[in-house]
């Protein structure tokens, strides 16, 4: 397994921080799984906006981007953010909480769900949602790109580079991601 | 030991700017570039008078990356080890020293979206030269110092032209380091550098407040007397009689022990010595609570004995 491969730990609040808020992608696990998070947000397709303060549904991950976008510009220090997901959900949590200042120390991911990868296409900038295997026509360009272990935390994405660019139409075994 | 050659400086100016601090403005004596130094730099003099000698880092406050001089503030400090004394008594414009190249282990943060100042008293000097980058970057800032009333005007005198962002404080009671550290964006960093009372105050706020220790830094000058004890070096068996008034470092230099060192002030690791018996008054900020609580691991640049000997891995 590459080094750039993150590895994931299960999410609970760090006793260091003062403030805790719970981003997860999908449907909310049981509350129990919960404790110690002053307020959870969640991004449950079809669920209707809801206020509450505890427990925030947004209708689209979008539309939880953008409230959480929103939220940081104006936190303090003592905050911490603890994201649940896809991989290239939480990684997408990450980047917006560093591009709101924060560091490593105050942001917690979590992959959860199927191994299913984000991959960039290196040669024309396109990612590819969802993909399970190893070998995947690009979404773009329709090259076949073979997916790197490479995992890049700025674009969320695995890397994928064309698999028969030595010579065309040679391609490997595709195999599904084990995790 | 003191990394690489000396730099032979001449004194250009002794200037006091209260009855117990100086400022020197040291220039290379063969008129040579100085090596350039970063914000949050210091210098070590070598000072030497009547069979004694002592090392002493003094940040600069000079701005940062000027080759022709470099400036430092100079408390002095009573019933201390001396060297802040030979400075203030002794040395007057046109004397040479040597020092040490620039060393900076209190450099800003790159990552930091806004830097949180605060010293106390002539422990601000660090601190000096962040302003004028932080400025000249657009980044954010503000500058708090804890001071006495009679050097409020001292200190006014020489932060205020760092801008609006400037606070004087009289007194620790007048700073309500909860509520600054509290109000601050995701993002900031906290520099402290004062007194120990102080630096306590402010991590202890900040810990309260929630903010990770990779976002706060802390770096001291601690003066390192205490009572007297004895160091045994465990490899000659050689016996070394440390002063009260002297360093631990500084008793093993005197005695031409070859002794690792760099920042003099407990922060930086480089002087760690295993102990192999005794106890360590450990008053340095590198150890973690489990090594300190071991105790086989002491800091000799301000860490002390509680027991007559310390039998040192030496």
């Amino acid at each position: 397994m590459s080094k750039s491969r993150p590895t994931y730990q299960p999410l609970k609040p760090d006793p260091t921080g003062r403030r805790h808020l719970l981003v997860i992608e999908g449907p909310p696990a049981a509350p129990g799984d919960r404790e110690g998070f002053d307020e959870t947000w969640v991004a449950a397709p079809g669920s209707p906006v809801s206020a509450a303060v505890a427990m925030r549904a947004f209708p689209t991950v979008q539309a939880l981007h953008e409230a959480l976008e929103a939220r940081l510009s104006g936190e303090t220090m003592g905050f911490r953010l603890y994201a649940e997901g896809s991989e290239a959900f939480v990684w997408d949590v990450f980047r917006r909480a560093q591009d709101a200042g924060m560091g490593r120390a105050e942001v917690f991911l979590r992959h959860v769900g199927a191994p299913v990868r984000r991959v960039y296409c290196v040669h024309c900038g396109t990612l590819n949602e969802g993909v399970a295997v190893n070998l995947v026509e690009c979404q773009g360009c329709r090259a076949s790109l073979g997916v790197r272990d490479h995992f890049s935390r700025r674009l969320s994405a695995f890397l994928g580079v064309q698999a028969d660019a030595e010579t065309p139409g040679v391609l490997p075994a595709a195999e599904a991601f084990a995790g | 030991m003191i990394h690489g050659d000396p730099i032979i400086a001449r004194i250009r100016e002794s200037r006091p700017l209260s009855p117990t601090l100086k400022r020197l403005v040291l220039e290379p004596a063969d008129g040579a570039p100085l090596p350039p130094a970063a914000p949050g730099a210091h210098v070590t003099l070598r000072l030497k008078s009547a069979g004694r000698a002592w090392n002493n880092a003094y940040s600069l406050v000079s701005e940062p990356g000027r080759r022709d001089r470099y400036e430092i503030i100079v408390r002095r400090v009573h019933a201390s080890r001396g060297g802040s004394a030979h400075i203030h008594d002794t040395l007057a414009p046109g004397d040479l020293i040597d020092l040490s190249a620039p060393i900076n282990l209190f450099p800003p943060a790159a990552s930091a979206r806004r830097h949180l100042l605060i010293g106390g008293g002539v422990g601000v000097t660090p601190l000096m030269s962040f302003p004028p980058l932080l400025r000249a970057l657009r980044a954010p800032f503000e500058l708090h110092q804890v001071c006495s009333a009679a050097e409020r005007g001292v200190f006014e005198a020489l932060l205020s032209p760092h801008g609006p962002d400037v606070h004087i404080h009289v007194g620790r009671g007048a700073i309500d380091l909860p509520g600054i550290l509290e109000r601050q964006p995701l993002g900031t960093h906290v520099f402290v550098c004062g007194p120990e009372a102080l630096m306590e105050a402010v991590t202890g706020a900040a810990a309260a407040a929630g903010w990770p220790a990779s976002s706060v830094h802390q770096e001291s000058f601690a003066a390192a007397s205490g009572a007297p004890f004895t160091a045994v070096l465990a490899r000659s068996g050689r016996r070394i009689a440390v002063a009260g008034n002297q360093s631990l470092l500084e008793a093993l230099e005197a005695a031409g022990v070859d002794a690792p060192s760099l920042c003099r002030g407990g922060a930086c690791g480089e002087c760690m010595i295993g102990v192999l018996d005794g106890a360590p008054d450990h008053r340095d900020h590198y150890l973690s609570g489990p090594e300190r609580a071991g105790g086989a691991l002491i800091m000799t640049c301000v860490s002390r004995a509680r027991t007559p000997a310390l039998v040192l891995d030496l």
